[in-house]
């Protein structure tokens, strides 16, 4: 490049490409280290097994309540226990059909009905829970 | 004065000039390093792996026996049948040789008699927090017939909060 002339002007212009695709592949491996980065991070955000439990651990006591093994007052104990606990330890807001309000089970309608809410702060899930 | 003289080496300066800025952007936002407290693909593994086991144990192990494993387990505070299942759960590997994690699994249970409040106990450990590991939080919700915060023994939901680490 010093000479004073145009001579060698495409050993020049692959020099700059050779360059250039080092410092793609720098970038590349710069990026590298963030692999599964963000797929771990929705995985862990998602409350998907906080769900599950206190929705089986619900139902569970209302079935207790509604097939007559435990009491109506002690079936809202739990459910005292269920929403301050998931609201102190799990940080989510979970809420279900006071027991009071659930209709137990009649020769003509043997379902058990109970609306779950859950809400984290990022994921809201709401259902409404029949019994076979 | 003006002519067209040195092109290829203005094109060099350009070229220089923008490796050179480049390199600077490269080496400003690296900043991505791998450490200790960033490892959330580890983290992601045994969560699922401690949720996993804990769920196992808080199924009944047949459809005779009503209670599961996890249920006697807080009935009656036994740490022994804790430590046996939990670790025989998570530790087991395809080959000869067992993975190290360690844990340690507290009970909490709402107060009734003390204003409601959020209160534990220890339930089992097979090794003490020393601050220096990086462990994950798994809970499960269990239904258990036991005395905590009230008079008498009922029905109470209370959570078995386990740390788990791997070192």
């Amino acid at each position: 490049m010093a000479g004073l002339n145009d001579d060698a002007q495409w050993i020049v212009l692959m020099g700059f490409v050779v360059s250039f695709s080092l410092f793609f592949l720098a970038m590349l491996l710069n990026q590298s280290t963030l692999v599964g980065q963000t797929t771990a991070e929705g995985v862990l955000d998602f409350p998907k097994n906080d769900v599950r439990d206190v929705k089986d651990v619900i139902t569970e006591s209302v079935m207790l309540y509604t097939s007559g093994r435990d009491s109506p007052s002690n079936a809202t104990v739990v459910q005292l226990d269920i929403e301050s606990l998931a609201l102190s330890r799990k940080n989510a807001v979970v809420g279900y059909t006071p027991i009071d309000e659930i209709a137990l089970p009649t020769s003509s309608d043997k379902h058990t009905r109970i609306s779950i809410h859950y809400n984290n702060g990022v994921t809201e899930y709401n259902e409404y829970w029949t019994s076979l | 004065m003006v002519n067209d003289t040195g092109q290829l080496y203005t094109i060099e300066g350009i070229a220089a000039a923008l490796i050179m800025l480049f390199s600077a952007y490269l080496v400003l936002s690296a900043t991505s390093v791998y450490t200790p407290g960033d490892t959330h693909i580890s983290d992601m593994q045994l969560e699922q792996l401690g949720t996993d086991a804990l769920r196992m144990m808080n199924t009944p192990i047949n459809s005779s026996s009503a209670k599961s494993p996890l249920q006697e387990i807080v009935e009656t505070n036994n740490a022994t049948y804790f430590n046996e299942t939990f670790l025989n759960y998570v530790n087991n590997k395809t080959e000869l040789k067992t993975d190290n994690l360690h844990y340690s699994a507290v009970v909490t249970y709402r107060n009734i008699t003390n204003g409601n409040t959020t209160w534990n106990y220890p339930l089992s450990s097979n090794r003490n927090l020393t601050g220096g590991e990086h462990p994950v939080r798994v809970t499960e919700w269990v239904l258990a017939n036991i005395q905590a915060g009230s008079n008498v023994k009922q029905n109470r939901a209370i959570l078995v909060e386990v740390l788990l680490w791997r070192d």
